[in-house]
């Protein structure tokens, strides 16, 4: 029919025409955007997601940790380049002689945004708020050594003594993670048993008073913060203020949305690390001089692949080879770690011997044992322990039966997911069947709970470099140990001598006695193995150029943990 | 007319009902829980378990849902898990921003679609017509993901249009004036990726009502008279066939939900299918359930727009014994 | 031009002697496309599931008949690539050493004729370094199965419903026809969640083409049960329907030998619809985690990894998944346009 012949010269026209127009999109040049003569665009810093509340002692998460770095001030800071504390609201403190009572100078002369005036009485309130019962605060298991709080005294409208329950190793670093709360504002709602409900994410931002370099003047829920900075800040001395006026968190909640916000200029701050995946286009903007990269080094958290070695497991011990320590060596030895950090972190990441990477350059120990790539050592070793290709299909089984691991990952983390298809990737090669299967972080979590798993690649952050703040992974009791968690008491005998390692590690105060003993630990877990390090990416952020003055390190957030040092580039 | 009103009032109910006790289901019956969150960021295993007691997770599945049923009778919405606070103030401001882009959407969809869909149909312009049925069919066939990336990709590179959020940074200290453009502009790559694909499937269907009614003998009469085009288009090919249009409208509203969230996501509008979304994927279920039960409303309130505009368009189609 | 009554009415003579070229585009496209599906270990140029490390994101290698130097071949040949910045995934054709295709070669169609060299990836690698190609091809068998299965599940389920509650009429229909308003009415997505969420985490790839078959067709027939059955509800009322039933003859033979050949046309059309519309679904489900896993590589499974802003700029290849569907689409368009035109 004429009409459809006619129809289809035009069909496939506009067809081209699309694909023209994507083309010429694509091979456009970068928009330029006229540089205004005084920029008076607030500072543009993502968030992945809103916070849950504005009261950091009720919200255990990303978002409010972010929110509270701006708001509020601490005691001390935990500086994340040099991963060492300095002073903040309080300037100087002493240890004394029993190892356990630290007497802290407050800084004087330090109000709140609102005028109020910083004293003690504040200390003494916020850790109240902390280890009250009716709160039940989501941090307060920082801030407990061995099961108890830290006893708080005000000597002095600006002197506070603090006692620990025992010597503690990581010393005042914990209390990096508590905000010093108002006590005008907030303890008639301590009184009444209501801080848990206080200060959500509807209260109105005149209610809210803090010692941060910001101040919160609007919340858009679900697309922005405004902030502005605090004039009365002072938390670091008459000296530090924020050299930015206006401050806006935006919530982004996907990453490669990031990206493109940052190279339309919409975006001035990243909310954490670049994917490999972008980072060609963000340093070809660097070369231009539109956005400024930055080089953190390993990270300090490798994602770890570890195995089932619970106890009360249904399936039967010949079906899980891999409770024997053999097993776990081959399969380090089977995979190919260097090809692992080429596909994962397109080459921009480095092999790791054990649970600590470089990037931790305080507690890395080398002159571990090594377990090179090897397949034909990894073959062995499987045959060892009852895993071999008994009848000639390429394919490991178990005398006989089909043999598969079931690897468990969160979906939705595009690491992970790629690290867990190629780890199945190079497992495969050597006959070893591994089943990939990525299930939301909840389910996830509940069946590390249950211990209803085979195998699961996953990662724990920590926002310490100090291992003694997690020692809910490294001792057998731990709720985080998680290849076996919650031991009654100690399952093999070298976890009980990691057990009795870190004990005394986290008893001692000095450095090197304590960096001694941790390298032991690490030794035994790498001859162990309970769980499988790989690779630790290399962190890479970026900024627009119009911001400078930050110090960016690897523990999160990466920028914005300290943004009293922020400013604004000047043009030149 | 009184009779379809109550029908549709018990639909609407039942719709409000099936929708949020399908998120309660969600959010129950999968592994894991809100207090997953606290786990992972430190609370001890005595804590989470304090956690569950306190917000009533360690009763039984059909108890939870019973008290919530019970609650949600009684127009009592309850308060998230996550944020401590209201589910109905929480879902009511991201509610009506969702409510926006897609009135924006479906305004722009009918803007465009149906010109095209009666140009396309008439016959007088076949050529123009195969281009037209070529982009809507290329539209139809992409996922609204793809739609709304490949649009962010062009707003980024041409910086039209900013790629992301509701309103600029700072927006808070600007004129109501300037803060509605700023919020116009914001709409425009969520309205697009919305609103085309929308606008194509409107097409095709006024293509092919236009198409039938083009050949119907009073279109062709009209026609053979040398009536004017516009005023022919509107008066033989508009009223006559727009009511099977129209009907189309009501379903639009199930697509504007589903591609919604595609959009919200890419784009981070602040709508409510980013919120059920993460109310669901952290298991908070009051406030997966309000935003269940605020769709399904607007779901039925809109199909009920929907056929009331058929009907006043063409009697014919009103149901037997509804007046 | 002539006016529109005229063209028709010689459209209709002129469409029963000679095939448009716009349906045998069509078919043919869907020829080719249904040929892909069902050979795929043939057709694909590698395993679906390996990852080539040194291949991450590779760009497609097209076949030639021209090389560097201006030259002709009669034979096709590749250059095989070289991975120049891994980071920056920038790699460069070896031009010195053209690899020639043989058809056969190793068990598969085309292949280069040394099997030991680098492999050929035409349409490019993925984040893992798996052949493009080999997962589009591997896929469309999962996505057009999915769909042409749902969208058949749909009709026969939608004509049944449609066919009974239009010859009964009364409660049946009245019934019948809010069940469809329903699900018409409600969202997509959600509903499947909480399907989901009732199932365990883990299923295997052919629980997954069952389940997202049902749910497909559940969500399909609604449409078709509405049109059959205003159809029939319609013709019942026709003079020969009316004789039939005075004549004696018994509902069932009414409805299939009298009322439901009316109801073809429609369905034609319906067909057209459902099947895209199913591909689509298929799709977004799988992006959204509900359908296919990773390991069983759907289009949709494609498209999910596909969905970045980084792929959009960095490595437009891999969206050849929505390319095939939108091809797919426009081929069952123009396959059946003669169809909607007469009418």
């Amino acid at each position: 029919m004429r009409s459809s012949r006619r129809a289809l010269v035009p069909a496939f026209a506009a067809l081209l025409i699309a694909s023209a127009g994507f083309v010429v999109a694509c091979g456009g040049s970068q928009p330029s955007t006229p540089a205004p003569a005084v920029d008076r665009r607030p500072v543009v810093a993502a968030l992945r997601a809103e916070p849950r509340s504005f009261n950091r002692l009720a919200a255990p998460d990303r978002g409010s940790l972010v929110v509270s770095l701006l708001l509020n001030a601490r005691l001390v800071e935990l500086n994340h380049k040099t991963h060492e504390i300095e002073p903040a609201l309080a300037t100087k403190w002493s240890l004394a002689a029993d190892g356990k009572t630290y007497t802290l100078d407050l800084r004087p002369g330090v109000t709140f945004s609102d005028g109020a005036p910083f004293t003690a009485d504040d200390v003494v309130f916020t850790f109240a708020a902390v280890y009250d019962p009716k709160v039940d605060s989501p941090i307060a298991s920082a801030l407990t050594i061995g099961g108890k709080p830290i006893a708080v005294r005000k000597t002095g409208d600006h002197q506070v003594v603090l006692t620990f329950p025992t010597p503690y190793g990581p010393g005042l670093r914990i209390l990096d993670s508590l905000p010093i709360l108002p006590a005008h504002k907030l303890k008639d709602a301590l009184a009444k048993g209501e801080f848990a409900k206080a200060w959500t994410t509807a209260t109105p931002p005149a209610e809210l008073a803090g010692l941060g370099p910001f101040v919160l003047t609007g919340y858009a829920a679900g697309d922005r913060l405004e902030l502005a900075r605090n004039p009365r800040y002072g938390a670091r001395g008459p000296d530090v203020h924020p050299g930015v006026e206006r401050l806006t968190l935006r919530i982004v909640p996907k990453q490669d949305a990031e990206r493109v916000a940052l190279e339309a200029g919409e975006l001035d701050l990243l909310n954490s690390e670049l994917r490999p995946d972008d980072l060609k286009a963000v340093r070809t903007l660097a070369s231009a001089g539109k956005v400024k990269t930055y080089d953190l080094g390993p990270a300090i958290d490798a994602e770890m692949l570890w195995f089932n070695l619970r106890a009360d497991q249904k399936k039967p011990a010949a079906a899980r080879p891999w409770t024997d320590v053999r097993f776990r060596r081959a399969v380090l030895q089977a995979i190919d770690r260097q090809a692992f950090v080429d596909t994962v972190y397109l080459g921009a990441g480095t092999p790791v011997d054990g649970p600590i990477t470089p990037g931790n350059k305080a507690w890395h120990a080398s002159g571990l044992p090594q377990y090179p790539f090897d397949v034909a050592k990894a073959k062995a070793l499987f045959a060892e322990v009852g895993v071999a290709d008994t009848n000639g299909d390429g394919v490991l089984d178990v005398k006989g039966k089909p043999f598969a691991i079931e690897l468990l990952t969160q979906r939705g983390h595009a690491g992970r997911e790629r690290g867990s298809q190629v780890i199945a990737g190079q497992l495969k090669k050597a006959g070893l069947t591994v089943d990939v299967v990525a299930l939301e972080l909840p389910a996830l979590v509940e069946r590390i709970n249950k211990g209803t798993y085979d195998a699961i690649y996953y990662g724990i952050s920590s926002g310490d470099t100090d291992p003694s703040v997690n020692l809910d992974y490294w001792l057998s009791t731990g709720s985080f140990h998680v290849w076996n968690p919650a031991q009654a008491k100690p399952a093999t005998p070298w976890e009980a001598e990691i057990d009795r390692l870190m004990q005394e590690l986290t008893g001692l105060t000095d450095a090197s006695a304590r960096q001694a003993r941790f390298a032991k630990v690490q030794e035994i877990f790498v001859t162990n193995l309970p769980a499988i390090f790989l690779a630790a990416p290399n962190l890479t952020t970026a900024t627009s150029a119009r911001v400078e003055g930050l110090e960016p390190g690897p523990l999160y957030p990466y920028l914005l943990w300290r943004a009293d040092t922020m400013r604004l580039a000047q043009p030149h | 007319m009184w009779r379809f009103l109550v029908a549709r009032a018990s639909l609407l109910v039942v719709l409000v009902l099936a929708a949020s006790s399908a998120m309660v289901a969600v959010t129950s019956l999968a592994p894991g829980d809100v207090t997953t969150e606290s786990a992972m960021f430190g609370a001890t295993t005595a804590q989470v378990a304090r956690e569950r007691a306190r917000l009533g997770l360690d009763r039984p599945a059909l108890e939870r849902y019973g008290l919530w049923l019970g609650r949600t009778l009684r127009l009592d919405f309850g308060t998230s898990f996550r944020y401590g606070q209201p589910v109905a103030s929480l879902v009511a401001a991201r509610a009506g921003h969702s409510a926006l882009l897609a009135g924006v959407a479906l305004i722009c969809a009918v803007a465009i679609g149906l010109p095209a869909g009666l140009l396309s149909g008439s016959g007088r312009f076949p050529r123009t017509a195969g281009v037209v049925a070529g982009v809507s069919l290329v539209l139809l066939s992409l996922p609204p993901l793809l739609v709304a990336l490949l649009l962010t990709f062009v707003a980024a590179r041409t910086g039209w249009a900013p790629t992301s959020g509701m309103q600029s940074a700072g927006a808070d200290a600007w004129g109501t004036g300037a803060r509605i453009l700023d919020v116009a502009w914001h709409l425009v790559v969520p309205v697009l990726a919305l609103g085309l694909p929308l606008a194509a499937s409107f097409e095709r269907v006024q293509q092919a009502a236009a198409a039938d009614g083009a050949g119907a003998r009073h279109a062709l009469a009209a026609r053979a008279r040398g009536v004017g085009l516009a005023r022919w288009l509107w008066r033989a090919l508009w009223r006559p066939t727009a009511s099977p249009v129209v009907s189309v409208f009501g379903l639009a509203a199930g697509t504007l939900l589903s591609g919604a969230l595609a959009v919200e996501l890419v784009t981070a509008w602040p709508g409510l299918g980013r919120l059920m979304f993460e109310a669901l994927a952290t298991r908070d279920t009051p406030l997966a359930a309000g935003c269940g039960a605020a769709a399904a409303a607007f779901l039925a309130i809109w199909t009920t727009l929907g056929d009331l505009a058929a009907w006043w368009l063409d009697p014919r189609l009103r149901p037997e014994g509804g007046r | 031009m002539t006016p529109p009554g005229e063209a028709l009415a010689a459209g209709r003579g002129r469409g029963r002697r000679r095939v448009p070229i716009a349906v045998a585009v069509g078919l043919g496209v869907l020829s080719i496309v249904a040929l892909v599906a069902v050979a795929a270990p043939v057709v694909a140029t590698n395993d679906p599931s390996t990852q080539f490390a040194d291949r991450v994101l590779a760009p497609p290698m097209p076949p030639r008949f021209v090389d560097a130097a201006g030259g002709w071949h009669l034979r096709p040949f590749v250059y095989p690539q070289r991975l120049v910045d891994r980071l920056e995934q920038r790699y460069v054709e070896d031009t010195s050493r053209p690899v020639p295709l043989g058809l056969f070669v190793g068990g598969a169609l085309v292949a280069p004729v040394d099997p030991a060299a680098e492999p050929w990836l035409p349409l490019g690698a993925d984040r893992l370094g798996r052949d493009g190609w080999a997962r589009l091809a591997f896929g469309a068998r999962r996505s057009l199965g999915v769909a042409f299965t749902a969208s058949a599940g749909a009709i026969a389920l939608g004509l049944l419903v449609g066919l009974v509650a239009g010859y009964a009429g009364g409660a049946v229909d009245a019934l019948a026809m809010r069940a469809a308003e329903l699900v018409l009415v409600l969202p997509v997505l959600y509903v499947v969640l909480a399907a989901r969420a009732a199932l365990p985490d883990t299923l295997p790839a052919s629980t997954v083409f069952a389940l997202t078959t049902t749910v497909l067709t559940l969500l399909g027939w609604p449409m078709v049960a509405r049109g059959v059955r205003a159809i029939v509800a319609r013709e019942a009322l026709a003079e020969f329907a009316v004789a039939a039933r005075a004549m004696g003859a018994s509902p069932l033979r009414i409805v299939w030998r009298h009322l439901a050949p009316a109801t073809i046309g429609f369905l034609r059309t319906q067909a057209l619809q459902l099947v895209p519309a199913a591909i689509l679904a298929e799709t977004t489900l799988s992006f959204a985690g509900l359908g296919f896993s990773p390991n069983a590589p759907s289009w949709g499974t494609l498209l999910h990894d596909a969905a970045d802003i980084a792929v959009v700029v960095d490595a437009p290849w891999l969206l050849a998944a929505a390319g095939a569907v939108v091809a797919v689409v426009l081929a069952i368009n123009l396959a059946t346009l003669e169809a909607v035109h007469r009418r």
